[in-house]
This record gives C-alpha cells, structure tokens and sequence, in this order.
C-alpha cells in the first residue's frame, strides 16, 4: 500500500473577481481544507506555495501566505510551473513526506487575475514563452491551442463541432458546482455562434482568466489514517517537460509531456488507463480535452472525438472525465487550478460530490498542463 | 474592475515589464543575431567542428559542447503551414490581427513566427513570407550617470507580394 495520502482538500469559490488580497483568498482555501479535521496549523510541518509570478504586485508569496495562515515558523516555499503549479506542488510534497523529513504538508496555490485586464494577463502569460525568441511575437494561450487544433483537424478529421460539445459537456456539469465562475448550461449553438478569438477556437472554446485558490493536505499514512477514515493515496506521480519553445516541437496532434507523465504515472501505480473511474484533465481550450482523451490512453490517438460523439466521458460513460465542469466552466486561476482537480478527485473517491457523483469511483486521475504543452504533470489518487 | 496602470514615476524606467530582448553586447552573447538582422540577414551558429546548425544560435554546440562556432545565414523566405488570426484578447503591445503562423524554412526547419504587413483573411496556407525587420522601442540604459538609448530590431515574417 502507498504510504503518503491526501487527507483532505479544499477551494474557494473561483470568481472573475474576489475582492480579496491574495493572502486573504489563500486563506480561503485553507479554511475548507482544515474544516472538520482535527488539527491545528502547528501539525502542518510546511507549506508549499504554488502560483505562476506577475500577476500581483507581491514577490516571494510563500513567506506572506504563511504568516497570514500563521504557519510560521515551519517552512515555506515557493513552487511554479504556471498552469500547473500545484500539482508539481503535491509532487513535492510527496517527495518531503516520503523522505521521512515531514510528516504533514499544505500545498497552497493561488492567483489574483482580476487586478489585470485580460489583455495585460495575456502579455504576462506571453511572458511563460521563450522570453528571447517567441514572447515579442506576442504569442499567446489562445494561439498556441489554436495550432494544435488545427493540426488535429488537419490529421484526423476533427470539427469544431466536437470541440464545442466538450464544452456542451463542461457547462452542464459547471451548471452544478458552486465553485465554478459560469454555471450557466451552453448549447452547441452558443458555443459555436460564440465569437471568434484565434481560428479555429471561439470564445466557448476558451477557458476564462479567474481568481482562486486551492489547497491539498498529505500526510504520512500512519498519520493520515489517525485523521481521516477516508484517506486517499497518492499511487502514481508522473511529470515531464516539452521544449518551451514551438518551434522545438515535434508534434502539434498531442502534448508529449503529458503522453510522457501519464506513462510514468501508469507505471507507478501499476494501472492501466482502463482502470481509471473518474478524471480532471486540463481542459484549457475544448481541444485540449480531446488531446488529453488521446495522450492519457482513454482513446488512441486521432479517436478521442468518438468519447465526446458518444458521450463516455459524461458522469454515466466508461471513462467520466471532469464532471465539476472542467477549467472551462470553474476558470482558471492558474496556481489555484491544479489543486481544484485533486480536490475534484478526492470528492469523488470519498463518494461526496455535490456535483456529479460517479457511482462507486475507487481510482481517479489528475492531468494538470502548463503552458502550451511546457509542462506535464498525472497524477493517479486510489481510495 | 482593473487595474490599468499609474503613471511612470519620473526616472523609473520599467525594465523588467520590457518585452524585448536586451540585444546589446553587454547583455548576451548572441548579439551578433541582432547585428545581422539590422542587414536583413536571418541567421545562427553552426559548429565548425561537428556541422550542427541549432536555432536559436547558441555559444556552445548542444551536441558536441564545442565552442567553436560561427555564424551562418538561415533562408529569408518560407512557405506557412498554419497559421491562426487572433482577433480577440491580444496581448498589450499589440494589435488585431495579430496573426501567428507555422513557417517551414526548408531543410526540415520549421519556425513558429508572427505574420505582419498582412490583413485579416488575407494570408493562405501555402503562401510565400519573408523576412521583415522592423524597429522596436530603443533601450534606455545608464552608464557612469550618462543617460543613452540603444537602439533596438526585432523581426516576423510578412507575405510576398
Ligand atoms: C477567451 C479570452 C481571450 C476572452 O477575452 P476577452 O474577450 O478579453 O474577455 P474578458 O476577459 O474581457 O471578458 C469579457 C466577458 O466575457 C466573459 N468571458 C470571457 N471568457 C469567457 C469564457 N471563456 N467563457 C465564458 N465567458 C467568458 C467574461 O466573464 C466577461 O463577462 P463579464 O464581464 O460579464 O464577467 C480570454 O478569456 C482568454 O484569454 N482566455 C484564455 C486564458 C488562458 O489562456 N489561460 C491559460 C490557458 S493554459
Ligand atoms: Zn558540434
């Protein structure tokens, strides 16, 4: 049996504007996270805070967030890889509690966007490109995906009428969550008469920038199962990188890093794809979710639409994949995102969604990205 | 409700929110890249010892750790393969259309690049680009209390007409 867990998981409301300084909004998430556990902050040995820089004013958030939780003077750190910072961050917290050096440790991710207009998120997002040669072009998110999109469509005949039911999918399950930034039910026709932002993706197509937190509690097992009745093991951990560069890549159908960091995952956890109940997968732009189908197994490469067309990825299919309405309906508040899958996952193992409950889900499944197809994290949860 | 910005407090410059690179010598060792591309000229390094042609150009070869490297022109003009006009949400600094495009070089080079001088719906998968080099906000540096602008290009691709 592994012997590092998670024994509980929190977020705040994720929001196009919470009125909160960040400190004030990481409290937040961890105010849910210590909610009936019998604990107090001096049980936490350290803290781990995950957010992509820039986006507020403050440097070196770690030291601000744990004085403000009153973590001090257990350590604090600073952990990022954009998009997909809190999940290097339970990485590393693994790591810490695995290596006998800390028997409990917070991962905290955060991100403020709203001080920012979505233009100014997107130069500072930019800024995640190679600083020298591809960010003064002003490449973007939104472009970056649109490319693979395209070259998906290109190989294997996908339309932009099956991006827009990923997001059909994300909203009906978004319409639930009372977490989520839209909660509102879209049809095909809102998506695809949505306006047009970088062709082929339109609005719909496109998760929005958002303020959030998120934070996961691991502990050591024996310590873990004192806590909880319900721990949930963190089985598989995988996690890879693809040039930063575009121009470095070999392949626009799919995202190596995450086709590298699910392999790693699998064969950690000794699980195949099949085995998965339930997934979060890093649904940035509808395509997105369809090159996650393909790179973490569920479909082989150039079949993921046929999961969509027959909707096995809804809460009732063969392979539910983000049934709390995915980025594109929570937002995406960039270090906050990471650790809002796990705890997506970690509700579904306990059998206490409030959103869509996938019936007698054992084993789930984090696919958390950053940047376009930078960096790839998997991480596999087991009840 | 955002945050649009205050105004620049007098003898502040913001280096660190500057999209550009610093090109100067004092700042990289790939300056003679800039130098070219004042005379139109797209280049990169290639290893005198093993024949390695990396982009970007680099100060050791990645391949044999040489340092012996010098420097050689790329092609000038290419053919797109993809491309995506991004019409909403463009970064600050720039403007609508703002175009990307998947530029093959030949030799197996490809090259994710911005398109310019070039109107929505005007460019086509297959058509001809070339190099365009333009001017970008001179650099404003401080030497022994002397304030100096350093002037500064950078590039894209534009279609052939
Ligand atoms: C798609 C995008 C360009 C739209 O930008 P925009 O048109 O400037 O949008 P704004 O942020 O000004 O928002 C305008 C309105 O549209 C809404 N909106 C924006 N994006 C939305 C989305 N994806 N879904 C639903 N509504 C959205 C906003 O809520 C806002 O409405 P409100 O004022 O009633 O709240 C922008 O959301 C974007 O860049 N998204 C991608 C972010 C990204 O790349 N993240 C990292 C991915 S890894
Ligand atoms: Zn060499």
């Amino acid at each position: 049996m592994a012997d590092v867990a998670i024994v509980s998981a929190g977020q705040s409301v994720f929001t196009r504007s919470c009125g909160e300084s960040i400190r004030e909004l990481a409290f937040e998430a961890f105010k849910e996270a210590l909610e009936g556990l019998d604990i107090t902050t001096g049980d936490i040995d350290a803290s781990i805070i995950c957010s992509a820089p820039e986006y507020d004013k403050q440097r070196s958030p770690a030291g601000l967030i744990s004085e403000y939780l009153e973590l001090t003077p257990k350590p604090s750190f600073y952990v990022e890889t954009v998009c997909s910072s809190s999940s290097t961050g339970l990485r590393v917290a693994w790591s810490l509690v695995k290596s006998g050096l800390h028997k409990m440790v917070a991962v905290i991710g955060f991100q403020k966007m709203s001080e920012l207009s979505s233009r100014d998120a997107a130069e500072r997002m930019g800024r995640g490109a190679d600083i020298i040669w591809e960010s003064p072009f002003g490449l973007t998110m939104p472009a970056g995906y649109a490319m693979y999109a395209q070259a998906h469509m290109d190989k294997y005949g996908t339309t932009e009428e099956h991006l827009a039911k990923v997001r059909v999918k994300n909203s009906h399950y978004g319409a639930t969550n009372p977490k989520a930034t839209y909660r509102k039910e879209l049809s095909l026709e809102d998506i695809l008469n949505s306006e047009v932002i970088t062709s082929p993706l339109k609005k719909f197509d496109c998760c929005a920038n958002a303020d959030g937190s998120s934070c996961i509690i691991v502990a050591r097992g024996d310590v873990a199962k004192g806590i909880t009745d319900k721990p949930i093991w963190i089985v598989g951990l995988g996690a890879a990188t693809d040039t930063m560069t575009m121009a470095g890549r070999e392949l626009l159908t799919g995202l190596k890093c995450a086709q590298e960091a699910a392999r790693q995952a699998y064969k950690m956890a000794r699980l195949k794809p099949q085995d998965i109940d339930v997934a979060e997968v890093h649904d940035c732009f509808t395509v997105s979710e369809i090159l996650a189908y393909e790179d973490l197994g569920f479909a082989k490469p150039g079949e993921g639409v046929g999961l969509i067309e027959d909707k096995e990825t809804y809460a009732d299919g063969t392979i539910p994949v983000n049934v709390d309405g995915g980025l594109l309906s929570k937002g995406h508040p960039i270090g906050a995102t990471g650790g809002s899958q796990i705890r997506t996952i970690v509700r579904q193992l306990r059998g206490e969604a409030t959103e869509a409950q996938v019936k007698g889900a054992e084993i789930g499944l984090v696919h958390n990205i950053g940047g376009i197809g930078q960096y790839g994290n998997v991480t596999i949860l087991r009840r | 409700m955002t945050v649009l910005g205050v105004p620049i407090l007098e003898g502040l410059y913001p280096s660190t929110m500057d999209l550009y690179p610093l090109q100067a010598k004092e700042f990289n060792r790939i300056h003679p890249f800039y130098e070219n591309l004042r005379q139109n000229r797209f280049t990169t390094t290639k290893c005198k010892k093993c024949g390695n042609v990396p982009f970007p150009p680099r100060v050791v070869c990645p391949q044999c750790n040489s340092d012996d490297l010098e420097w050689v022109d790329l092609p000038t003009q290419g053919k797109v393969l993809r491309f995506t006009e991004e019409v909403a949400g463009v970064p600050l600094g720039f403007e609508t259309p703002l175009i990307h495009a998947l530029v093959d070089l030949g030799e197996g080079r490809k090259f994710i690049s911005r398109v310019v001088n070039c109107k929505e719906g005007q460019l086509k998968e297959g058509a001809t680009v070339k190099l365009a080099v333009f001017d970008i906000p001179a650099m404003i540096v401080e030497k022994k209390g002397v304030m100096d602008e350093v002037p500064r290009v950078f590039f894209a691709f534009e279609p052939v007409k």
